[in-house]
């Protein structure tokens, strides 16, 4: 019947409405909360530069450029900072604190000495907790790393997103 | 004779009913559809299709319907601005356009979603006030996390973002 035709139609159609409706939801329940820089980026213009003239002009310059390079970040690259951010955000305190020393041993690394590093935090990372536990105990993982490396590998590993 | 349907010959049946068939050819075939049931229906559904024809009037037009319309086309002036931009949505109802409507709309909202979401909270805007000190500060782990994050990548991070 036209009218039966119609009805289902119609019953079809809303119900590709609603799915696409329970899509988008799930999808902005999805967005991370915003950090502070987003934060910042959403004030208004006169908003930040009220709060940067309460800074000396040399470090209120330095914020709107680092905070312009970070504006300027492909759109993939700026979302996984922002989720490696939202991760640690979430950490308590003391334990942000440890990442953040372990970050900057990091960064004090030799170059080559880096990637080998971060290498071995992604693969522990990826292992079960036994599994990483006992390659952390082994041999392998004592003469390959030295005490520091040893020390930034544990903490990030345990801490920090890759 | 062979069964039309069954040797997927129907167009036998439509010109029966249509009363197209010749007479040796119509007599062997009523013949087949006395001892055939899915012939029998076919021929009576085409039967019903060919009365509504018959029954169906059109509405009548004007007397200088067609002069009007060749003078049309000559003025080469077919539609008014209005028309012509009605026109392509005419033939759907309401009822057709109301979920696609509604389908598009929510395509819309939950791309803002994914790619602009501060689109989507403008009362977000202007209603919280990130201080200076506080963006510093993530701007400092950002530069820690990103330097991590990319140590394998081969790209070269910023030590010293500031």
């Amino acid at each position: 019947m036209p009218g039966d035709l119609g009805r289902s139609r119609l019953l079809r159609a809303s119900c590709a409405v609603l799915l696409a409706i329970l899509l988008a939801t799930a999808v902005a329940a999805q967005q991370p909360p915003a950090n502070p820089i987003d934060r910042w980026n959403r004030m208004s213009p006169e908003e930040r530069e009220r709060e940067l003239a309460k800074l000396p002009p040399g470090r209120a310059r330095q914020i709107r450029q680092r905070i312009a390079r970070y504006n300027q970040m492909r759109p993939e690259e700026q979302k996984a900072l922002r989720d490696r951010y939202d991760t640690f955000s979430h950490l308590p305190p003391d334990k942000q604190q440890i990442v953040r020393d372990r970050l900057r041993e990091f960064r004090r690394l030799p170059q080559a000495r880096q990637p080998v590093v971060h290498r071995e935090v992604v693969r522990l990372r990826s292992l079960p907790e036994a599994q990483r536990q006992a390659s952390m105990n082994g041999d392998e993982f004592h003469s390959q790393f030295s005490p520091q490396e040893q020390q930034i590998i544990r903490d990030l590993t345990a801490y920090m997103a890759n | 004779m062979n069964c039309p349907i069954q040797s997927r010959d129907p167009e036998k049946l439509v010109a029966y009913a249509a009363g197209a068939l010749d007479p040796e050819s119509a007599r062997a075939l009523e013949q087949h559809l006395m001892g055939c049931a899915d012939c029998r229906s076919m021929v009576a559904d085409q039967a019903a299709v060919w009365q509504a024809l018959n029954a169906w009037e059109a509405p009548p037009v004007s007397p200088d319907f067609d002069e009007r319309l060749y003078r049309r086309i000559e003025q080469g002036v077919p539609f008014s601005w209005w028309e012509r931009l009605t026109r392509p949505f005419r033939p759907m109802s309401l009822r057709q356009a109301l979920p696609l409507t509604a389908s598009a709309g929510v395509l819309l909202v939950a791309g803002l979603l994914l790619y602009h979401p501060d689109y989507i909270a403008p009362a977000a805007r202007s209603g919280e006030i990130v201080r200076a000190n506080q963006v510093e500060r993530t701007l400092d782990d950002l530069d820690l996390l990103r330097q991590f994050g990319t140590a394998d990548s081969g790209e070269s991070a910023h030590p010293d973002a500031r």
